[in-house]
């Protein structure tokens, strides 16, 4: 997609500062939903966009962007550019399917084609430029793609679903997204408490990983984690305690099923986020998982999200699939063979 | 079979005047890619043998000669090269007047042998208009186009008419209309005038009686009347014919709005071939097809619209129904392997109210609706059918699963099967939710991504592409 994801990232950096800067002078207003640990300058920067957002939707565009705009691209300063309605998502299906061109040729067929893709098409432009209405909507896409790296998966998911967490060898958000090798091994705590809590020598290890996108975890896992506990145990097969780890990579699997000692091992990841949705998850599968084992050994079920799979249907896909895996003792590209 | 990725699936058509057989070879293939969910999609749909075209052999008026017609049907196999059991699917429908004759019934029996062990379907007006449009080209050149489309199919007993548009169908209906509503013997004596017929020619003022020498002034002044119906049905031209249009609608058949904005218009059909052809005989058939196709040729339908010609005219149906009846389940279900094939099996469907109830667990309203359904005929199985929900929870699932069994339990003799079709995907983890149900002594079959309507009918065949997919036929309407 022909987006400057440079600029975004500018304009967002210049609204967080001057937020923060407001915040600073006492007339900031945090806005975001009330999440736990979560780091506060990115709390703000998700409910102050949404602010920003409004104010512009509901007035502030005449004096933000009035006087910049000639009346090039059929823009006329004295009329509304189009109506926004300041309570709706922007970022919302119902909104993005809207189309944003003026006067189209064949009304039904743009809305036809645009609902057939995530792509942004159908936005028009104002002269040589995206409408308000479009970057406003890639800026809180962006903001939301942020938020779900930066942020910390719900305690209340992880509690909901009686998992115990664990930390790999990251210290800290920042560290877990600048030391890769870090995440891909569990803390010397985290192994003693997985040697403690987990059964030992399972068919099969569930383990939940925060990834890229907390949001994704948020999203989904509650509706698949349990269809697939269900599954596997009317299975009758020995399912291991299911835990979380933060700062979690992929490949901490292996360890975890080395620990363990698990035939089948199953991470659930949130997958780095794009401008389409943040809420994309995964399951990484392994037979006799190993450190430093080949990724060619995994098995990969991606797209688990609300317009994908969704989480309860992958729940029950991946009781069988499991169920293969066992019964062939082989994953990744041995299982496609 | 485990591993076959397509489907050999045979049409034959038994229509007012005409009989015909096509193999076509439907190849699958599993578009979900390497790193997802499989999503098998038919991919391919190929035509691989076309009969000819026989004249549906008639024992008397209102009886077809179903050996004869098993003579045909035989034979084709044996040109084709196959024997019944290679097919894996098929249809055979019973079309135009053919479903009016008094043993129709019995003839789509004694063909059923043909059609593998899987799928034997019959047709509704409606749904030959459907199967003609998209045997002729004109729902896919909707979806290629984007654009909305009609289709007639105007055959010797009756014009199935279809409005696609993008895929979609719009509008289906039927208007008894067609070449061989009135037919003369070689000596130029009339031998038949259809009461339909009869309607068109009080309308055009004319008299047309069995006996009566043929008059091509008065039989055109008969086909323009019909050719004028056509044009209202369509929205073009006099608009006062209404009266005459209930007259002929066919029995069974759907209303037809007057459509709007059709940007192009197809015709299939025996007749079709004259519309686009000028034939030099008048009386080549016997009938006045020849002046129907002139008729309509000279009328603003064929001029007001972006003109079409079809890829297939006369075979229109019987390719449409070889090739566009069968159609596959989700790649994510849930079935037990020794239940298929299923045949026939009536659906009853929740609707939203209905789906929300049993989601919420109560099952009350749902038991008083299949048990009311199934108080208004004797049918022992059926599908339960429901409209399902684009991301369900896990709790909302459980309960929806156990409302399913409580509701079964209630309705059903212990050892029936669950069969459910569901139309958003979420039919494996329902499936295996309501196969956990403690003690549960039924098989459970739970396919998704399959849309039906209440009183339909649905066959299901056996899994295919490693069990990934069941294919599916649904159906309108069967006899007896």
């Amino acid at each position: 997609m022909n987006i400057d994801e440079a600029l975004i990232e500018r304009i967002i950096r210049e609204v967080v500062s001057q937020v923060v800067a407001e915040k600073a002078a006492g007339g900031g207003q945090n806005r975001s939903a009330s999440g736990n640990n979560q780091n506060s300058m990115q709390s703000v920067n998700l409910g102050q966009i949404e602010q920003l957002v409004k104010n512009v939707a509901s007035g502030d565009r005449q004096t933000s962007f009035g006087g910049q705009t000639s009346n090039a691209g059929g823009y006329h300063p004295e009329e509304p550019v189009h109506d926004v309605d300041i309570e709706e998502d922007i970022t919302s299906r119902e909104v993005k399917k809207r189309p944003l061109i003026d006067q189209p040729q064949d009304p039904e067929a743009l809305e036809r084609m645009m609902r057939l893709t995530t792509a942004r098409i159908g936005v028009g432009c104002a002269g040589p430029r995206l409408k308000t209405q479009t970057l406003l909507t890639l800026r809180a896409d962006h903001a939301r793609a942020r938020d779900a790296v930066m942020l910390d998966v719900h305690q209340d998911v992880i509690d909901n679903l009686k998992l115990f967490s664990v930390q790999t060898r990251c210290q800290d958000k920042n560290e877990f997204l600048t030391r890769p090798d870090l995440g891909r091994r569990l803390s010397e705590d985290g192994v003693q408490k997985v040697k403690d809590q987990c059964i030992e020598g399972p068919d099969v290890q569930l383990i939940v990983a925060d990834g890229l996108s907390s949001t994704a975890i948020n999203a989904n896992i509650e509706n698949v984690l349990p269809v697939l506990m269900d599954g596997l145990s009317a299975a009758g097969l020995r399912v291991g305690t299911p835990f979380f780890v933060r700062y979690g990579r992929v490949a901490v699997e292996d360890e975890i099923a080395e620990l363990v000692g698990a035939k089948v091992v199953c991470i659930f990841v949130g997958e780095r986020p794009g401008l389409g949705t943040a809420e994309s998850m995964s399951a990484y599968l392994a037979y006799n998982a190993k450190i430093g084992m080949p990724e060619a050994r995994r098995t990969v079920v991606s797209n688990i999200h609300k317009d994908g799979i969704t989480a309860v249907e992958a729940g029950a896909y991946l009781t069988d699939l499991i169920q293969k895996i066992l019964d062939k003792k082989a994953s990744g590209v041995e299982l496609q063979n | 079979m485990a591993d076959k990725t397509a489907i050999l699936s045979v049409g034959i058509d038994v229509g007012t005047s005409t009989t015909q057989v096509v193999f076509s070879k439907l190849q699958m293939d599993n578009a979900g890619g390497y790193f997802s969910v499989p999503r098998v999609a038919i991919v391919d749909k190929e035509v691989v043998y076309k009969s000819e075209v026989y004249m549906t052999p008639l024992k008397t008026d209102v009886l077809i000669d179903t050996d004869a017609l098993r003579d045909i049907v035989a034979a084709e196999f044996r040109k084709a090269g196959y024997r019944p059991e290679d097919t894996d699917s098929g249809a055979v429908i019973i079309t135009g007047e053919s479903a009016r004759k008094e043993n129709s019934d019995a003839v789509l029996k004694s063909l059923s042998d043909f059609a593998g062990d899987f799928v034997v379907s019959a047709a509704g007006p409606d749904m030959e208009s459907l199967i003609a449009g998209k045997g002729s080209g004109a729902w896919q050149y909707s979806m290629d186009h984007h654009c909305r489309v009609a289709n007639l199919d105007i055959g010797g007993g009756t014009t199935n008419v279809v409005l696609f548009e993008d895929g979609e169908t719009l509008a289906r209906g039927c208007l008894d209309i067609g070449g061989r509503l009135i037919c003369m013997n070689p000596q130029g004596i009339i031998t038949k005038v259809s009461p339909a017929a009869a309607v068109m020619a009080q309308a055009a003022g004319v008299s047309v009686s069995v006996g009566d020498r043929c008059d091509e002034l008065k039989l055109t002044a008969v086909t323009r009347q019909m050719a004028a119906a056509l044009n209202a049905y369509l929205g073009v031209g006099t608009k006062d014919i209404d009266a005459i249009l209930r007259q002929i609608k066919t029995p069974g058949s759907s209303d037809f709005p007057v459509p709007e904005k059709v940007q192009a218009v197809f015709f299939s059909g025996g007749v079709a071939d004259l519309i686009y052809h000028e034939s030099a005989d008048t009386w080549a058939y016997g009938d006045i097809g020849v002046l129907l196709g002139r008729a309509i040729r000279e009328s603003r339908l064929f001029t007001d619209f972006q003109k079409m010609e079809p890829g297939e005219t006369i075979r229109a149906t019987v390719v449409g129904a070889g090739t566009y009846t069968t159609t596959i389940s989700g790649s994510t279900i849930t079935y037990s392997d020794d239940i298929f094939p299923l045949k026939n099996i009536p659906v009853i469907k929740l609707d939203e109210e209905l789906q929300e109830a049993c989601f919420a667990g109560e099952t009350e309203p749902v038991i008083r609706r299949i048990q009311w359904v199934l108080g208004q005929n004797d049918e022992e199985h059926f599908i339960l059918a429901m409209p399902g929900k684009r991301n369900p929870g896990y709790t909302e699932m459980k309960r929806a699963a156990a409302s399913i069994r409580q509701i079964m339990d209630r309705v059903q003799p212990p050892g029936e099967p669950i069969l459910l079709v569901i139309e958003s995907d979420i039919a494996k983890a329902m499936g295996q939710m309501i196969r956990q149900q403690p003690d549960l002594k039924r098989q459970v079959v739970a396919i998704d991504s399959i849309h039906v309507e209440d009183g339909e009918y649905v066959d299901m065949g056996k899994p295919m592409m490693n069990g990934m997919v069941i294919p599916v036929v649904v159906k309108t309407l069967i006899f007896g």
